[in-house]
């Protein structure tokens, strides 16, 4: 008679610490991996958008003009795909679930991408650089435009030149 | 003579765990012919392809179904490895089937749980949720996560099965066993379980068979359906599979399969726990598959057989992704089955197919 | 061994024909399945036997042509055949359990036929990459004629000029359709 080993069973349970806890007082083991929700890391975040690519959910918004990164965790499914392509390792998935809320928002985080020093160099340069040009005459300009395009093959090179035709026509009446 | 009555049962019913809706026609208390009727919880979920590309869609295949989501990932994982062909590690392909035989064993301890619900036996029913939530835990440790995983992607998984994850995973099958063995106990031994299984819902083995049934389903009416026995993946790699079959073909006999069938899992499990070779766990797969190509591949679910179909375009975006799921097979055996059965019996007769609506509709 | 599957193309007509070779030869039917493409129907019939699976085909299947049912053979398809009518709008007459459209209880017929934005955008857009390629190809060919030939009168180069912008979009097309402008318009001071 299988009912009276599982009987048993039950009866034991009677007397035995409950299975289930008492859970907003009491929480619950976390193990290491559980899918909690995404972190981000706003020191190493570059703004690159993969994570926006790659959300299936589409509830990942990188915002490069504005500098933030936003996230609508009531549509995030906690797959994880983002973190597995961040380039930077600037998302992390944390154990802890996140809470519970009356009403739907959006959180957003301002990302501050450090620009790499070589490249903030060439701006400087490039911004000295830039007033002297209008100095070129047209025909200096002419001259180095035909340079340019001398090696590229004809049907292409006729079209840059009508670009630049149009553009000097262009400057001509502004003056 | 009595009259015939026609008796609507479902979406919505006490004992039906999915919105199945069903016309019974009644004379007395004996069914003369049930109608089934689905689409009440159609998500076109296979239009989706059209918006996520085949490294997203993982995400999508992986809710068709809560209980068997590992199993959808990795059957789709696998369609788009066919479809691209590419081959992946053998570690993967172990801890595939490993994390796919677990979730058959929690699949089938639930719905052990709901069947001793349907015959009223409320105490086998929350020892077996109770049990169940053991193998959760494993998967919560191991995937991150208790229903839903995102553990597969296409061209193998996203986390490694560490050695202490092995051994923990070991460790809580083997405690499983003894108060499984109590469970098993109750479900066959017991009067009065058998009173209310054995001879019910007959189907033999050649009307089981013309019905294409799939899964524990047409196993307990000894029609071999299992896709396991193939060999696709780390299932070739096992020494001695052979599918568990019965040849009563009642309720009692579908549970009987289903009982053995867990026990079956944890020596697969741990077998391929004894044989699992080191190396990597996953390859990048990069590009679209070729335009116009195509690739069907089947994958035993818990419920049984489930199709699969992926067509592409030759972009990102696949031209149609199919699942046929198991239920959507099993609808035509469960009117047979329904069929001369007690009114009482019906929700035991439904529940014994294990139906998934929602893995059907999708 | 691993499952072994096939894809072979057949027509609608014989449709009948193999579904009686395979009953009789004791294969099981896994599944139909329907694809929308852009000349109708595309259904493909799944039988299988031990460890072979055979995918037939049917190409180009329209709303007008009839579908013989497989069900009175293989009961078990009843359940695609409806959702094949229900979602696709496959005209399969004689199905064991008809349910004549409402077996899917649908707020649209025949979703799956609906041909969304997103997917109207990405065949258009693989539409132009291909009319981009033609068009190369085309001046590609008609430049090693310009060559040999004389140079084409205005009319003509205008003419080629709009073909060639006609599937970009409007802003870039207005851009260039100035600069060509202005290119003539030298041009025609030159030859005065």
């Amino acid at each position: 008679m299988g009912s009276f080993k599982l009987g048993g069973m039950t009866l034991k349970s009677l007397f035995s610490k409950p299975e289930t806890i008492m859970y907003p007082v009491q929480e619950r083991y976390k193990p290491e991996g559980l899918k909690g929700h995404i972190a981000i890391d706003v020191e190493t975040c570059i703004l690159c958008g993969i994570c926006q690519k790659t959300c299936p959910t589409g509830s990942i918004v990188v915002d490069k003009a504005g500098e933030e990164w936003r996230i609508d965790r009531f549509s995030c499914v906690q797959c994880g795909a983002c973190w597995r392509a961040c380039p930077k390792d600037s998302l992390t998935m944390e154990n802890t679930y996140t809470t519970p809320s009356t009403s739907k928002f959006i959180d957003t985080f301002e990302v501050h991408p450090k620009k790499p020093e070589r490249k903030a160099a060439a701006e400087t340069s490039e911004a000295a650089a830039a007033p002297k040009k209008p100095v070129m005459s047209i025909e200096e300009q002419r001259a180095a435009m035909e340079a340019k395009i001398a090696n590229m093959d004809p049907e292409k090179a006729a079209k840059v030149r009508a670009n630049f035709e149009a553009k000097i026509a262009k400057l001509q009446a502004s003056e | 003579m009595a009259k015939s009555t026609i008796i609507p049962f479902g979406p919505q019913h006490p004992v039906l765990p999915e919105p199945l809706h069903l016309d019974l026609v009644v004379d007395d208390e004996r069914v003369v012919e049930a109608v089934p009727q689905i689409g009440f919880i159609h998500r076109g979920l296979e239009k989706l392809t059209e918006t996520r590309d085949y490294n997203q869609f993982i995400y999508v295949a992986e809710r068709i179904c809560g209980i068997c989501a590992f199993g959808h990932s990795m059957g789709y994982a696998e369609t788009i490895e066919k479809l691209m062909e590419v081959q992946i590690p053998e570690r993967a392909e172990y801890i595939r089937v490993i994390l796919h035989e677990l979730s058959r064993v929690h699949s089938h301890i639930l719905w052990m749980g709901l069947a001793a619900d349907a015959f009223g036996y409320e105490s086998l029913f929350m020892h077996c949720w109770r049990l169940r939530e053991r193998v959760l835990d494993v998967f919560e440790m191991t995937t991150g996560g208790r229903v839903i995983f995102s553990d597969v992607c296409v061209g193998g998984v996203n986390r490694d099965l560490t050695p202490e994850m092995q051994k923990k995973m070991l460790d809580v099958l083997n405690g499983l066993k003894d108060e499984y063995a109590t469970l098993c106990n109750a479900f066959l031994n017991d009067s009065s379980v058998k009173s209310r299984l054995v001879g019910v819902g007959y189907i033999s083995q050649e009307s089981a068979f013309a019905q294409g049934m799939v899964g524990p389903f047409a196993r307990a009416s000894n029609v071999n359906n299992d896709v396991r026995c193939y060999g696709n993946g780390a299932y070739g790699k096992l020494s001695d599979f052979q599918p568990i079959l019965d040849t009563d073909g009642d309720c009692y006999a579908r549970v009987k399969v289903r009982a053995l069938e867990v026990l079956q899992s944890i020596d697969i499990i741990e077998e391929l726990l004894r044989t699992i070779p080191d190396g990597e766990i996953a390859i990048k797969v990069k590009g679209s598959p070729k335009p116009g190509a195509q690739a069907s591949n089947t994958l035993e679910q818990p419920r049984g057989e489930c199709y699969y179909y992926a067509k592409s375009n030759g972009t990102k975006y696949l031209e149609r992704m199919r699942m046929r799921t198991p239920t959507s097979m099993n609808l035509a055996g469960m009117t047979t089955a329904l069929a001369g059965c007690e009114l009482a019996d019906v929700n035991m007769i439904v529940l014994t197919i294990d139906p998934c609506i929602s893995c059907t509709e999708r | 061994m691993p499952l072994q599957t096939k894809f072979i193309d057949y027509t609608i007509d014989d449709i009948t024909r193999v579904k009686e070779e395979k009953l009789a030869d004791g294969w099981r039917a896994v599944q139909i399945l329907c694809t929308n493409c852009d000349d109708g129907l595309e259904i493909v019939y799944t039988y299988t036997k031990g460890d072979v699976m055979e995918n037939y085909i049917v190409h180009g299947v329209t709303k007008d042509d009839v579908i013989p049912s497989i069900s009175d053979a293989f009961i078990g398809m009843f359940v695609f055949e409806n959702e094949a009518h229900d979602l696709f709008g496959a005209n399969i007459q004689g199905i064991a359990i008809d349910f004549g459209g409402k077996f899917y209880d649908l707020a649209m017929p025949e979703p799956m036929t609906v041909i969304s934005a997103e997917k109207q955008a990405a065949k258009e857009k693989a539409a132009k990459v291909a009319a981009a390629k033609a068009a190369a190809e085309a001046k590609r060919a008609a430049a090693t004629d310009a060559a040999k030939d004389e140079k084409p009168s205005i009319e003509e180069q205008r003419a080629a000029f709009e073909a060639k912008i006609a599937n970009l979009d409007p802003e870039k097309a207005a851009k260039m359709r100035a600069a060509f402008e202005a290119k003539l318009a030298k041009l025609a001071k030159e030859g005065e």
